[in-house]
């Protein structure tokens, strides 16, 4: 990888490739966006926020800055996971403010072109549906590339 | 010339004589004949005038100009002020903010002539017909039709006339020295660079340089007395001076030249293979700059260098052909008797000076010199974030020491106490620098409350306190649109018209006031009319006919649930909407902005006879004292500017009224606050064990908060937590302890019903 890996890359070709960080919920796979990704740590002591919603599971102390932890599953309309040894805290930077996702995997990054994605009919039935971007190929492998900011409600410009 | 780095300090200034002159104008109007009103107004517009002329903003140097010539005329009696003068005058400072608005965001004044204004200012001189006599303080000396003045040197008449009385004010320790006599033109001790001690390390660097052919020239640059941006142009000097030379001395220290602590002069000690009149000539070249005398350095008695006081000082040498550089030589015998007259050192006469010149009485007792440095509140703000994080650290220093020391050492908890107190007032000192008094916000709000007297034909006055109640920067910048729509409303919605306050028995006119005080931890301002007060029948009506609430919900309304409908979004109950206030936008952005700031308004009111509006401001942001409790196996922090007491009350003491929790304690009934049950936490304590009430108090209600358990006082860094967990009523905030943990903050004024 690194700069040997871009070589003989043209712009169109990376302004079309996305990277992922590929997570795990429950049995499924999904994949969020390299670029709103600033951190993965483990879990760890989260104090509860009386009076939030559900789905936020409290706040925790990331380096001296306090940051708001949800529950990716829950926000998801999932049942509450099991807290496991591979269960992980990630990051996001979100329209300027920091959020953590707890998910039950944090696997790899991987690399799609834009042949490897499908874009997905929105079923409004479905509401999980609503959060998600597109299906990515890999190999024979499907992951649900997850839009956050509809996750996170927040309007995209 | 570049000035653009003297840009931000032009802004702020301007922006303070334009609401030194706001002020003042209204005054005017009030009592047109008080000259120091009036020469307060002169000579804010004058230095208005001589700012952007430097800066060389034209427009704006022209517009004051024609101002400064009305007020000319109204000093000297040839006009009278009356209230259309006062309204162009009022409209000539709205084009001057604009003005500074647009250099503010573009680093130009834009295009805007204004001449419409110019034209008015001129119609009110020509309406008085006198002749003109404008050149009265030297005002023509500047006309901006002669373009190449604007920056010119010794532009101004004025400032020459005075110039040459002060410089013999500064001067009056030398007054014994008749044998300077034969100097010629200028006094001879303008030469003060003479009266600067040379040290050891410069001497030797000057007679290393003149064996290299370098000379070495002390210069006394006087700077106009009428020049504004005086570090500006002692920079401008040194510019000039190092393009031929070196600076190896000055007095002041150059850095105290650049805080624009020097009264008018200052000496430089120079190398330079030029010949001294180029050196004189470029300074002099420097706009603003009066004059500037030099004359070569030569050390009088060579071997013996610590002989005491003025044996290190430089004479001049009388032999120094060069230093016929258009000033008077220094060719004076009496040079020496002149430095031990002197006495002290050139540096401390200086800043005396500066305090205790005569011309202090006629600023106004304004000081002439500022003793303040201007700071980006980005610096203030990366200060306060290092304080904090000092807290944090401290506060875990000090959990480290309760648990795994023990309290063992006394040296060590002895430090730690000191470290605390030290961290304690240094977070003190750094607050105290962000405050700012709310004056700024709030001297623009009678000139307001004038306009909207005409515009919406009532009469009306405001009477303003606690202007100097002081706040935190950050709170100050934005409580100024809230306070003004608070005032707007007070003026159009609640004064009532003339003939509804004749038939109520009220005055005439109407009374608006702003009162602003500090009350323990908070800030409180308070807007107040003796107007109509809020009709809450009228609000619930409203309310229905909008669809906000049913008629039932109506019935049902207490007083307060029904004017708390006035702070939701889009509710006007003007019956017209006018252009001062009921559009609809106006409380709710005002409700939402005070609660940004951490904040929170409250109204009182009494139909017939006025409202008051009370907002309520933590004095501080980021750090406070709280009280650490432990509810239901978890830990919070609780102001304590909230609490007033801690009590402990056995279980059979509480009463229950309506179906409340109440106790009796020294006289009142206080409702109690399970903090259990607004937490969703089971209690730790056994059902019978005494209640560890914590009696917290706001305005004149109280609360007793119910806790399990108490940790003790700390002061805490309060973090923001972001917009993703949504707006919590009982939460205002998180904080980090010493070990890491992450505390919720609760916010006691909301717990007290």
């Amino acid at each position: 990888m690194g700069m040997d890996g871009n070589k003989g890359i043209t712009n169109e070709d990376l302004n079309e490739r996305v990277q992922v960080v590929k997570i795990r919920l429950g049995v499924e796979w999904y994949g969020i966006n390299i670029s709103i990704v600033e951190n993965i740590v483990r879990m760890q002591r989260i104090t509860r926020v009386p009076g939030a919603e559900p789905f936020i599971k409290g706040v925790i102390n990331l380096r001296g800055k306090v940051v708001p932890v949800m529950s990716l599953r829950l926000k998801m309309d999932m049942p509450e996971g099991e807290e496991s040894r591979t269960t992980r805290i990630i990051i996001l930077r979100v329209d300027g403010d920091e959020v953590g996702m707890i998910v039950d995997e944090v696997r790899e990054v991987v690399t799609l072109s834009g042949d490897d994605i499908e874009e997905i009919q929105r079923d409004s039935k479905n509401a999980g549906s609503a959060y998600l971007s597109g299906i990515g190929k890999i190999g024979n492998d499907l992951i649900s590339l997850l839009d956050m900011y509809e996750v996170l409600g927040v309007k995209t410009v | 010339m570049d000035v653009s780095q003297y840009l931000e300090i032009f802004i702020d200034e301007a922006k303070e004589h334009l609401e030194n002159l706001n002020t003042q104008i209204m005054n005017l109007e009030q009592d047109g004949e008080n000259m120091d009103t009036i020469n307060e107004i002169f000579r804010a517009a004058h230095s208005l005038k001589g700012m952007s002329g430097t800066m060389g903003f034209k427009r704006m140097q022209t517009l004051t100009h024609d101002m400064e010539n009305v007020f000319s005329k109204v000093r000297d009696g040839n006009i009278k002020v009356d209230s259309d003068m006062v309204d162009v005058l009022f409209q000539c400072l709205d084009a001057l903010e604009a003005y500074v608005a647009i250099i503010q965001e573009t680093a130009d004044e834009g295009d805007n002539d204004n001449a419409n204004l110019i034209k008015a200012l001129n119609d009110i001189l020509n309406s008085e017909g006198a002749g003109q006599e404008d050149s009265e303080e030297g005002a023509s000396a500047q006309k901006p039709d002669g373009e190449t003045n604007i920056t010119g040197e010794g532009g101004d008449g004025k400032a020459n006339a005075n110039s040459g009385a002060d410089s013999n004010a500064g001067q009056n320790n030398s007054a014994k020295d008749q044998a300077n006599a034969d100097a010629g033109s200028s006094a001879p001790d303008k030469h003060k660079w003479k009266q600067i001690k040379i040290g050891n390390v410069e001497r030797s660097a000057i007679e290393d340089a003149e064996k290299e052919e370098l000379h070495a020239y002390g210069i006394s640059i006087y700077v106009q007395e009428s020049c504004l941006l005086k570090a500006a142009r002692a920079f401008l000097v040194f510019r000039a001076i190092e393009e031929l030379g070196e600076v190896i001395l000055s007095v002041p220290s150059v850095q105290d030249i650049e805080d624009e602590r020097f009264d008018r002069d200052f000496s430089v000690i120079i190398l330079t293979d030029q010949p001294l009149e180029k050196v004189v000539d470029a300074v002099k070249n420097v706009s603003e700059i009066e004059d500037a005398v030099g004359g070569k350095v030569v050390f009088e008695n060579p071997s013996e260098v610590s002989k005491a006081g003025d044996a290190s000082n430089t004479g001049a040498s009388s032999g120094d052909s060069k230093a016929g550089a258009g000033a008077a030589s220094g060719a004076d015998g009496a040079n020496a008797k002149a430095q031990s007259g002197a006495g002290k050192t050139a540096a401390v006469g200086k800043t005396g000076q500066g305090a205790g010149k005569p011309e202090g009485k006629k600023a106004m007792g304004k000081p002439v010199v500022n003793r303040t440095v201007r700071v980006d509140i980005e610096k203030l703000d990366s200060l306060m974030n290092l304080v904090s994080e000092l807290i944090i650290s401290k506060n875990s220093l000090v959990s480290v020491a309760e648990t795994e020391i023990g309290g063992g050492s006394l040296a060590f908890n002895e430090q730690i106490e000191y470290l605390e107190s030290v961290t304690t007032s240094l977070h003190e000192s750094v607050m105290k620098v962000r405050m700012v008094p709310i004056e700024s916000v709030v001297t623009k709000f009678p000139r307001m409350i004038r306009d909207l007297s005409k515009k919406l034909d009532k009469k009306m006055e405001l009477y303003m306190t606690g202007e100097d109640t002081e706040l935190d920067r950050t709170v100050v910048d934005e409580i100024g649109d809230p306070l003004m729509h608070l005032l707007r409303n007070s003026a159009d919605h609640g004064l009532e018209s003339a003939e509804v306050r004749a038939k109520r028995g009220k005055p005439e006119v109407g009374s608006i006031f702003l009162d602003a005080y500090q009350d323990g931890n908070n800030v409180i301002i308070e807007v107040r009319d003796d107007g109509n007060g809020i009709d809450v029948e009228a609000v619930k009506a409203k309310a229905i006919e909008k669809g906000k609430i049913t008629e039932e919900q109506a019935e049902a309304m207490s007083e307060k649930e029904a004017i708390d409908l006035l702070f939701q979004p889009s509710f006007s109950t003007a019956k017209q909407v006018s252009d001062v206030s009921g559009r609809g936008v106006g409380l709710d952005v005002v409700k939402s902005k005070i609660e940004s700031l951490s904040g929170e308004v409250e109204v009182r009111t009494k139909l017939g006879e006025g409202s008051t509006f009370t907002i309520r401001l933590p004095l501080t942001l980021a750090i406070i004292q709280t009280l650490m409790v432990i509810v239901g196996g978890e830990k919070y922090a609780i102001s304590l500017g909230s609490i007033q007491t801690i009590e402990s009350i056995p279980v059979e003491d509480v009463k229950t009224v309506q179906g409340r929790e109440v106790i009796y304690l020294r006289g009142n009934v206080i409702p109690l606050v399970r903090l259990t049950k607004e937490l969703e936490v089971e209690s730790m304590n056994a059902p019978d064990a005494d209640l560890l009430v914590l009696i917290a108090k706001k305005g004149d209600r109280f609360a007793g908060i119910v806790v399990d358990e108490l940790i003790g006082q700390m002061e805490i860094v309060i973090k923001n937590m972001g917009k993703f967990i949504g707006k919590s009523r009982l939460i205002s905030g998180a904080t980090i302890l010493g070990n890491g943990e992450v505390a919720l903050i609760l916010d006691a004024n909301a717990l007290i019903q």
